[in-house]
């Protein structure tokens, strides 16, 4: 393993969720859940935890004000309840959380500013102070806690996923924005890489593109359409000459990309080739044998993951979809 | 002092630009009641050779003891007034700077006399305390360490030998050289044209072979090091000789006969050679060498061997050196080029650096010389060359600087390539094109030669096919291009290689934040480093060029000629240790910076040359058993003491400790007549550091309204003097004193302007808070 140099927790975790995970794939949550309940991870749900406003942060709905005050707010509820573990699902919570957590330490007339907005309109219980929370070791995203981990996955294996041709999707959020809190690199990222590792299911070690985005660019995905998805088309292509079964990725924003969006590109490609669009903690959670539908949540998947429960020979009951109206 | 002091006061006129407006009178009135003085003379000019009388005239007739002379700056004419007092020791006098900081900068008359006579009191009880000292005469051992045989290390071997210097040149590498007997052509910008860089370096080696005063080490480094009065004392180690060589006579049998290859470091990987091998045909010395990490010790090579001169047995030698100086000539190493896998150096074949590219262009390189894609064999139809491949990079991982050569050696090897295979078309994709000087002469000639230039960074590179694909965007037109090619070459960063960064260490030499070796100053001191008698040249300091590094290397020798034949003598002001005090904990040894200070049996010693007197290490001793010689902190309570004396209430006095830096800005404001306000009190200390809390303890509860710390921020104990700042402003909120009161700001020598400012303001300031 290589050298961490940031803490990772294990307990006293906040397990920060994502509006994308929530509304677009909520089996990564009962995912991760799953995982963590596995591997003996302490953590709560707060239900007081508001957004982050990345997405709208990034659509300029939200300035980077508001979303620092936002982040004070659900900084207080976290040490609060004596979780200040802050764990997130998305590369972006993760990224945000970290600058908010970083200019209310550094900039004292944004902290200042933010606790006088506070004071004034009676919520004192939300003022920040200075080092309350610290951005590289209280911020660590779901991959992080997996990686540091990863040695005890195999202890829970139910099920073989070994012969998958699986290629790996870092999100740029957690690789790119804070370099420094980043394993396993980010110009050849390979955190969720090692995970894979430990469960006999080894990932491409570089595929053409590899380090390329997603191309969802959040407002750009619907503001910028044919931009965006122009953006993807390299790496859906490179993914197609690969003839990969699974794109994994460890961010919300990603799987929608490559996911919901992935009948489009191969029209606007007129090239053809299944894979399927898991979160790293799915596929944990399927390893260690979770219900397909129960906890992964494949019915909320647009590319449909039975194909490759069928590849793998993994049994699955397909009333489990109640999502989906089938003919009898 | 019990005993009474005889003390002359001398007051200079200096033609009007200090009478004119200091009412030197009333000073003289106001002196002549203190009974230690026992003379006062007025001069026009005291510089003068008539000034030199009456200050030796009053010295004998009165018998003074010591004597102050109220005058300019001492940068001015300390050293003409350290001659005139003479015949008494020429460290028992003061100078009160009443010109430049005080005359020059008061305009009012009542103001500048009541400053000057502060001034000339604080000098009176100050040079009580003086010591008679004596410079210390110094002596350098005339023999050097250079630890590198590049082309660096040899220029400054062959340069120290030649001035009658004994050299141990010492070389981690089996074969001397470097990186210029690897490069294969060097180019000369005049003559627009690639020369042979063996040719250039040959006959320089051969010098150094043939010095007798010259000790080539090879397969050795430098294990240890300890400084010991001025010296240091080395310890090496030279990798096991397993190859006898004054046995081999380079016969080549055992190659032949070994079985065990590794990837051979002359040719940068591209090929293997044996594990017995000779590093390659011109290799300095000629004997064959063995690599002991590849060696399986089966024996093949003994039994071929017709001389006997292998020994697989033999261990390796420790050898212990004293010499007076050390030059660290350790040179660089390449960007590691697999950080960049967007690049695909480690994993395509046909992505080669610009060395391997200069090995595969050799004549004896692994192709003799024939251009050749690896992977196929043939000629290339297209070479691109990457630029900034870790230079110039803001990711954490890169270096942000710019290294300097590589523009040169691109268009050096795509001018190379096109002369040979006028039909290879060359493209080089660069951030900015960098040629100063007489390359860009070099520059526009190759561009006519029609090598291509496009600007911008490739994002990745891929294979399609039978070729590479090169992605990049041209920032001129904003277009997005996909070039094929035959063969890709990066030009990887030069970084500070393993051994500069381990000789450093080892040596005690601080490293810049991009792992190089420090100079003292990098623009006036630019071969020194901050210990005293260790020098740097090369790469090892940072990027450059052949012709810089011989510059450099050069230069180093005449820095160590300096001291080894300018018979040296050095200024007192030298920390002394109180043996009865010292528990020889050690704590001065590790703070000290310059390494001044190193352990003896039962003593800590102070090294002459090394010790700047900075006086750093007065604070860290837990037992206060350090002072500075002619220093000491009764002195300096003294000055302050004298500052003060006869202060009325309604006066507000500044005291400003400045340090040299900060003294030279005060001598600024005054030449150029910046007002300052006549609260400002100067003293001149060495360092910030040596004013402790007691001192400014002493300034603040016996009359002064204020203290000021001016410190010139560009040393490594910045961080520290201004954490003790803030210890010390907590300590005077413990003893019910403002810390308002003391304030430090940065000094530099063109900012006097500023200085003045600040001086105002805190003047201002400590009105309002005495009310």
């Amino acid at each position: 393993m290589e050298e961490i140099k940031k803490f990772i927790p294990t307990e006293k975790i906040t397990l920060f969720r994502s509006c994308l995970v929530s509304a677009e794939y909520p089996g990564v949550e009962a995912s991760t859940k799953y995982v963590f309940d596995k591997l003996g991870v302490e953590y709560v749900i707060d239900r007081n935890q508001s957004c982050c406003t990345g997405l709208g942060h990034y659509y300029d709905i939200f300035d980077e004000l508001s979303t620092t005050a936002l982040a004070a707010r659900n900084f207080s509820y976290a040490i609060k309840n004596n979780h200040k573990q802050y764990v997130p699902m998305c590369a972006t919570c993760y990224a945000i959380l970290k600058t908010s957590a970083k200019n209310l330490n550094e900039k004292e007339d944004v902290r200042e500013k933010i606790n006088k907005a506070f004071r004034e309109n009676g919520l004192e219980e939300f003022q920040y102070t200075k080092g309350d929370i610290d951005p590289t070791n209280d911020i660590t995203h779901v991959v992080d806690v997996l990686y540091y981990l990863k040695d005890k996955i195999p202890e829970h294996k139910q099920r073989d996923i070994s012969g998958l041709n699986i290629a790996t999707h870092h999100g740029c959020h957690y690789c790119k924005v804070h370099y420094d809190d980043t394993l396993c690199g980010y110009r050849n990222p390979e955190v969720i890489d090692k995970i894979c590792e430990v469960m006999d299911s080894p990932a491409l070690k570089w595929y053409d593109q590899k380090p390329r985005h997603c191309g969802g660019g959040f407002r750009q995905r619907y503001a910028n359409r044919d931009l965006s998805l122009d953006a993807t088309v390299d790496k859906f292509l490179s993914l197609h000459r690969e003839k990969i079964d699974v794109l994994l990725v460890m961010c919300p924003n990603c799987q929608v990309q490559f996911d919901r969006y992935q009948y489009v590109l191969e029209e606007k490609t007129g090239d053809k080739h299944y894979y399927a669009v898991l979160n790293i903690a799915q596929l944990v959670a399927l390893y260690m044998g979770a219900d397909s539908y129960k906890v992964l949540g494949i019915q909320t998947h647009t590319v449909n993951l039975e194909p490759l429960l069928d590849k793998l020979a993994i049994e699955y009951n397909p009333k489990g979809d109640t999502l989906h109206v089938t003919e009898e | 002092m019990s005993q009474k002091n005889r003390i002359g006061v001398f007051l200079c006129h200096c033609g009007g630009n200090i009478s004119d407006y200091v009412n030197l009178e009333e000073i003289e009135e106001k002196l002549s009641e203190n009974e230690e003085i026992c003379s006062i003379k007025h001069h026009e000019n005291l510089c003068s050779l008539e000034g030199r009388n009456i200050i030796k005239d009053q010295i004998l007739r009165e018998n003074l003891d010591r004597v102050v002379i109220s005058a300019c700056s001492k940068i001015t004419h300390g050293a003409t007034f350290e001659k005139y007092i003479k015949p008494l020791n020429p460290y028992l006098y003061e100078m009160p700077n009443v010109r430049e900081q005080c005359s020059w900068v008061t305009n009012d008359t009542g103001k500048a006399t009541k400053k000057a006579l502060s001034l000339i009191n604080s000098a009176i009880e100050s040079v009580k305390y003086n010591e008679p000292l004596k410079k210390i005469p110094t002596t350098v051992k005339d023999s050097v360490l250079v630890i590198g045989a590049g082309i660096s290390g040899i220029t400054t071997a062959n340069s120290l030998a030649k001035q009658g210097m004994k050299v141990t040149l010492i070389e981690k590498r089996p074969a001397v050289g470097g990186a210029m007997i690897q490069v294969g052509k060097v180019f000369t910008p005049d003559k627009m044209s690639e020369d042979c860089a063996a040719c250039l370096l040959n006959p320089v080696i051969d010098e150094m072979v043939h010095n007798e005063n010259i000790t080539l080490l090879t397969n050795t480094v430098l294990e240890r090091s300890t400084r010991n009065s001025g010296n240091f004392d080395v310890i090496l180690r030279k990798k096991p000789e397993y190859v006898n060589p004054e046995k081999c006579t380079s016969c080549g049998n055992c190659t032949h006969a070994c079985p065990t290859f590794a990837p051979d470091e002359w040719n940068e990987g591209l090929n293997s050679r044996k594990a017995i091998y000779k590093p390659f045909p011109q290799a300095v010395p000629s004997t064959y060498t063995l690599d002991d990490e590849a060696c399986i010790k089966c024996g093949a090579c003994i039994n071929v061997c017709p001389t006997n001169a292998i020994h697989l047995d033999a261990i390796d030698e420790i050898i212990s050196l004293t010499v007076g100086s050390v030059v660290i000539a350790t040179g660089h190493q390449r960007f590691d080029t697999s950080k960049r896998p967007e690049y695909g150096h480690s994993f395509y074949e046909d992505v080669v650096s610009q060395m391997q590219l200069a090995r595969l262009m050799g004549v004896n390189g692994p192709t003799d010389g024939h251009l050749q894609v690896p992977s196929t064999g043939k000629v290339p139809r297209r070479v691109v060359m990457i630029q900034c491949v870790g230079s110039r990079d803001q990711m954490p991982d890169a270096h942000k600087y710019c290294s300097k050569v590589c523009c040169m050696v691109a268009l050096k090897n795509a001018n190379l390539i096109h002369s040979h295979y006028p039909d290879t078309e060359v493209i080089i994709c660069y951030t900015d094109i960098r040629t100063p000087g007489v390359y860009e002469k070099y520059y526009k000639y190759v561009q006519d030669n029609g090598i291509q230039l496009i600007r911008g960074r490739p994002g990745e590179i891929t294979r399609e096919d039978d070729h590479m694909l090169v992605r990049i965007e041209d920032t001129i037109t904003h277009t997005k291009q996909e070039i094929p090619t035959d063969l890709v070459v990066l030009s990887a960063a030069l970084e500070s290689s393993e051994g500069t960064i381990d000789a450093a260490k080892t040596l005690g030499v601080p490293l810049t934040e991009d792992k190089f070796v420090k100079e003292k100053h990098p623009k006036m001191q630019p071969v020194s480093t901050d210990i005293e008698g260790i020098f740097v040249c090369g790469t090892a300091q940072g990027p450059k060029d052949i012709t810089d590094s011989i510059i450099q290397a050069n230069t180093a020798a005449t820095k160590i000629s300096e001291l080894v034949n300018g018979g040296l003598e050095v200024e007192p002001f030298i920390a002394t240790i109180n043996v009865k005090k010292c528990v020889l904990c050690g704590t001065c040894i590790d703070n000290c910076r310059y390494q001044a200070l190193t352990m003896n049996k039962h003593s800590v010693r102070v090294g002459p040359i090394a010790c700047t007197g900075c006086g750093d290490c007065i604070i860290t001793c837990p037992e206060e058993a350090i002072s500075i010689q002619g220093q000491s902190d009764e002195k300096l309570e003294a000055s302050i003491a004298g500052l003060l004396k006869d202060k009325p209430d309604d006066e507000q006095i500044i005291i400003a400790f400045l340090d040299d830096i900060g003294n030279v800005s005060a001598n600024n404001m005054g030449i150029n007549r910046v007002a300052c306000p006549s609260s400002i009190r100067i003293i001149n200390v060495p360092f910030i550091n040596r004013v402790k809390y007691r001192h400014i303890k002493y300034a603040l509860t016996h009359g002064a309204d204020g203290v000021f710390l001016g410190e010139y921020p560009d040393t490594p104990k910045h961080n520290d003097i201004r954490e003790n700042v803030k210890v010390m402003k907590k300590h005077l909120e413990e003893d019910g004193i403002n810390p308002e009161r003391l304030l430090i700001h940065s000094v530099f020598i063109p900012y006097f302007r500023g200085l003045a400012n600040q001086f105002k303001e805190f003047d201002e300031e400590l009105q309002v808070l005495s009310k």
